[in-house]
């Protein structure tokens, strides 16, 4: 064996070659037989015995003059192919032996190079044909199912179990060396099955007992108990956590039904759900129980008269629903609840925690699922199939609607896609005045409604009377802003049909964009009446402005209902009795969801003059859920043009974040920091700001001088109130933005770098087999004329007799191009192991030439 | 669940807790799961590591992968015999891996072998004219499924071997966001 060692295995144009480098990472070893996760061995071991039939004739001459020259005692034993490739010692004492002999040495040497085991070769003789095909069938373990082969083939089981155990050695050890918490992460993540993972697992904690039992300290085993049971904690809270998930079953029955983009609809309103419920637990915890606690003043007793779940006035103005109804008193003796901080601080940690939320789940999306953009339509025929879907008929229109969508890229490539220059300029106007309309209509809604609620505020002061007409008369505004609402988005739609984007995905972008500024401009217009206007001229403006706020979620809930009535319902009917040229009703998740948006803003602007207006959420989405959920069966069928939810998704939460959260929370800030609260009511009455609150607050602090909230006085002055400071900060800020956005825009380039690279070594590759393939023909011919070769006519004679059964060999094999046609210049289908060891040859043979 | 304790021991749970994407709760509610489709073949105590096997028929009848397309080779995949025959290793693997948290990489990985019909580590031609007439029930013509997976190849391919292997697929899973979404199965 001392000729057959692996060393020549080490051959870079093997280690550095893509195809079979992709990933030798230990922990991604196993045996569920991957051939890239194999242990090296397996495929080195095949590579080295396959021997390219081409070099077989030479090989046979060779093995027939080398062994005319020394006849050994070599047996064939099952370890003979695992080293091929000689030893260098080995093979430089031959090929000094055969440079001394065979003048066509250098041409041949890499032919050589890979066969000089047949050195010693006439005893083995009579074993040869059988070996052969041994090694014929052996190139399987090349192969998929790779260790199956294995264990099929030749290689001994002792040979396998110990690559596996190695390969699981050095897993072992590098998962002993992580802490527990990566470990479990990693355990989890391994290609292999369970029963592998488990007996790893148990090595690994074999492994990790031994060592401590090596240093058994009390401190060590307590802090391994300590972690265990964390981990147990941690883990039950987890299944707390899934035991307390909302509509599991009806999730699943949706996604099953409808698949995943529909689905992500019913998630984004459960997640506003858990949104509200948060805020409405902070804010009666922390305001609306202290409140009650302390006995309410009210002043004047108003009956309930039913219109007031409607409009939200009368007999709820004096209750804890609004900011009208909290008192600005300290309770309770010396450790005293201050309302006033209370109120300040629950509202703004409230915003805070959200805006922290919304930037994670923002962020998390992002990495998740804004990918870079994929073109053509690979990825629809592997990756866009939902699993998760169980139900029949969606299953089959799922079928449907990829089948036309194929249908439809394979026409589109055909046709290309040309537009003359008339044709652009049409398209051009279209748009523009598409723009143009949409922007118009958006302006006239806001004007319109600004001037319903200048005429809303003179009836007010006019009228101090509580009749039942004048609070009726209070719905007018939010119905005209709800009706605006369902009437231009559907103006929108119709819009967009005539104007013809090419790619479906910019209509539904642009119609989005327009929904958007439309409902961020009446809420614009409405914050610009609240703030600017109403403040200034109505006692106790701040529940005025509550009320409003109420009342509009009341209406635009109703109006959702009937628009789910009519636009589904109806369409549905419509489409399936009278027109069913119409068609039943797709559900339109973009509506859908930018409705769920504006909702979702109002409650936020509401939460400062209305802290209880997060219940009046929480039961709206809760019924919603339902109502949809209905809707949904009854009357819609899934979206037919499917694929990017979880882009859409991102945007979605995007857009929740950054028109409607953060405008929320400038316009609390805007009352807070500069608007004068009421003079006469809530809990900020007296002061000139809200925030005045605080700062007052900070003063008595500082009088008291103790050195132990010395702490907040200085974070109060040197952080809060100077100027200094959120300059740095937003300095900072924008220097990381910055930042980041270099590092991104050069991974951007890095990847389209190295894609290029990726394209132009598989055209390497291709050229060099091209150039191979034609050094190859050349090859026989000078081979023949080698004199060495004629010398030897027994021993080629002999195996002469012996090739035909490998070449059948070879040829019999399921999945393996026959060589000479595979690796034809123009065939694709070439085994990348044939490559391989071409290239191997190529690289040795370029070497020796060096050599020379 | 008082008979909790009886299934596995708090050993094996722990084994299969840090092994699967699963909690406590949801490994029994599988077993269960695993458990109603061969009642009589599947004994309630495990402690004693029983080595049964449920028959692919009653695996590929469960309703999550009943209509399924690929229900067979998804089986046959996380099956040890490759004949989609489950030990209850087999099926916690199946949903551990179908499941919302399992990563992008561990996922791709087991939809390559999904899609390779052929189990011979490479998406070629033949696989996903496979994977083209499940999906779209062999409602293409011929030419039309031909050109298709050409277009397939031709995208995907990056070191033009006419075929795609698993960083093919790879590279392509990642420019397709929706793939950790829609390859879930919840249970």
């Amino acid at each position: 064996m001392s000729y057959y060692n692996r060393e020549g295995l080490f051959n870079p144009a093997y280690h550095d070659s893509e195809t079979l480098e992709i990933d030798r990472s230990p922990s991604r070893r196993s045996h569920h037989y991957n051939p890239y996760d194999r242990d090296s061995e397996p495929w080195q071991r095949g590579l080295t015995d396959w021997t390219p039939p081409e070099a077989l004739p030479r090989y046979n001459e060779q093995g027939r003059y080398l062994g005319d020259s020394g006849e050994g005692n070599w047996r064939p034993t099952d370890h003979m192919a695992m080293g091929l490739v000689p030893h260098p010692n080995g093979s430089l004492r031959w090929q000094h032996n055969q440079g001394s002999v065979n003048a066509g040495y250098q041409a041949d040497s890499a032919v050589d190079y890979i066969t000089p085991p047949l050195e010693e070769q006439p005893p083995w003789a009579p074993h040869m044909g059988e070996t052969l095909r041994q090694r014929g069938t052996r190139k399987m373990s090349l192969f998929p199912g790779g260790g199956v082969a294995l264990g099929r083939l030749g290689i001994t089981e002792e040979d396998v179990r110990e690559e596996i155990q190695s390969g699981e050695q050095e897993l072992v050890k590098e998962l002993v060396a992580m802490s527990s918490r990566d470990q479990i992460q990693a355990m989890r993540v391994l290609q292999m099955s369970l029963q592998d993972k488990r007996h790893i697992r148990r090595q690994v904690l074999a492994c990790k007992s031994s060592k401590r039992g090596l240093k058994l300290t009390c401190l060590t085993d307590c802090t391994e108990q300590v972690s265990r049971s964390f981990r147990r904690f941690g883990a039950s809270m987890v299944s707390a956590k899934q035991a307390m998930t909302l509509w599991h079953g009806t999730i699943k029955e949706i996604g099953g039904k409808f698949g995943t983009s529909v689905l992500s609809y019913f998630l984004f309103l459960k997640w506003l759900l858990m949104f509200n419920v948060f805020s409405f637990v902070v804010n009666f915890g922390f305001i609306t129980v202290p409140q009650l606690v302390q006995l309410p003043n009210r002043t004047d007793q108003i009956n309930f008269r039913g219109l007031e779940l409607l409009t939200g006035a009368g007999y709820f103005n004096q209750t804890v629903l609004y900011y009208g109804g909290y008192s600005n008193e300290t309770i309770g003796d010396p450790p005293a609840y201050d309302m006033q901080l209370a109120y300040f601080f629950t509202i703004a940690a409230y915003l805070v925690l959200c805006g922290l939320s919304l930037i994670y789940s923002m962020a998390r999306s992002f990495q998740k699922n804004f990918v870079l953009s994929a073109s053509g339509n690979a990825w629809c025929l592997l990756c866009s199939w939902d699993f998760s879907i169980t139900n029949v008929k969606a299953i089959r229109q799922r079928q449907n609607n990829l089948r036309v969508q194929l249908k439809e890229s394979l026409s589109e490539k055909n046709q290309g896609f040309h537009m003359t220059m008339s044709e652009k300029l049409k398209q051009f106007g279209i748009h523009l005045g598409t723009w143009f309309i949409s922007t118009g209509l958006a302006a006239a809604s806001c004007a319109a409604i600004y001037f319903l609620c200048l005429g809303y505020l003179d009836s007010i002061n006019d009228s101090q009377d509580s009749s039942l007409l004048t609070e009726a008369s209070t719905l007018l505004l939010p119905f005209v802003v709800s009706l605006i609402n369902l009437v231009i988005p559907l103006l929108y739609s119709l819009l967009s049909k005539i104007e013809k984007y090419s790619n479906p995905r910019t209509q539904i972008y642009v119609i989005i964009l327009r929904n958007v500024f439309l409902k961020m401009g009446i809420l614009g217009i409405l914050c610009y009446y609240w703030m600017k206007i109403l403040s200034n001229r109505i006692t106790c403006w701040e529940s005025i402005v509550g009320q409003d706020l109420y009342r509009l979620v009341i209406i635009d809930f109703i109006f959702l209902m009937l628009e789910t009535f009519f636009g589904e319902f109806l369409h549905n009917i419509i489409g399936t009795k009278c027109l069913p040229s119409l068609g039943v009703p797709e559900f339109d998740i973009a509506r859908n969801v930018l409705n769920l948006i504006y909702a979702q803003t109002l409650a936020w602007i509401g939460i400062y003059f209305s802290p209880l207006l997060p219940v009046l959420q929480m039961i709206k989405l809760f019924i919603m859920f339902y109502l949809k959920k209905v809707s949904l069966y009854q009357n819609c069928q899934p979206p037919r043009r499917y694929g990017r939810a979880a882009q859409m998704q991102t945007i979605f939460i995007a857009l929740l974040f950054i028109p409607s959260f953060v405008g929320a929370v400038s316009m609390v800030a805007y009352t807070v920091w500069s608007l004068k609260p009421s003079a006469h009511c809530g809990p900020f009455q007296g002061l000139d700001t809200t925030f005045e609150a605080v700062v007052l607050w900070m003063e008595r602090v500082n009088i008291l001088n103790l050195p132990e909230s010395m702490w907040a006085v200085w974070i109060f002055h040197n952080v809060i109130k100077s100027e200094l400071f959120f300059y740095l900060i937003s300095l900072i800020i924008l220097v990381l933005i910055y930042f980041f956005w270099q590092i991104t825009q050069g991974r951007k380039l890095l990847i389209n770098l190295l894609r290029e690279q990726i394209i132009n070594e598989g055209k390497d590759k291709a050229f060099l087999l091209e150039k191979l393939q034609k050094l190859q023909k050349t090859m026989p011919t000078m081979a023949s004329s080698q004199p060495a070769y004629t010398q030897m006519p027994q021993t080629y004679a002999r195996i002469q007799e012996i090739e035909p059964d490998y070449e059948q060999d070879f040829q019999g094999l399921p999945g393996i191009p026959h060589p000479e046609e595979g690796s034809g210049p123009t065939g694709p289908p070439i085994t990348s192991a044939l490559i391989q060891a071409m290239l191997a040859r190529k690289q040795a043979e370029e070497d020796e030439e060096e050599g020379y | 669940m008082g008979n909790k304790q009886t299934i596995f021991t708090a050993q094996q749970l722990d084994a299969y807790q840090d092994c699967t994407f699963f909690t406590r709760k949801e490994i029994i509610r599988l077993f269960h799961r695993y458990r109603d489709l061969a009642p009589q073949l599947i004994p309630l105590d495990y402690t004693n590591k029983p080595d049964v096997k449920v028959p692919y028929e009653l695996i590929g009848s469960m309703p999550e992968l009943k209509e399924n397309p690929f229900r067979q080779r998804i089986a046959e995949v996380f099956s040890e015999d490759g004949e989609g025959n489950m030990t209850l290793d087999d099926f916690l693997d199946m949903f551990s891996v179908l499941s919302e948290m399992a990563p992008r990489d561990l996922k791709a990985y087991y939809a390559f072998k999904i899609y390779d019909f052929n189990n011979d580590d490479y998406i070629c031609k033949s696989d996903l004219e496979k994977t083209l007439n499940k999906l779209t029930r062999n409602e293409l013509s011929e030419d039309e499924s031909r050109l298709v997976c050409e277009k397939v190849i031709d995208e995907a391919d990056l070191d033009n071997d006419g075929r795609l292997s698993l960083e093919d697929f790879q590279h392509m899973i990642v420019r397709a966001p929706d793939f950790l979404s829609t390859f879930h199965i919840r249970i």
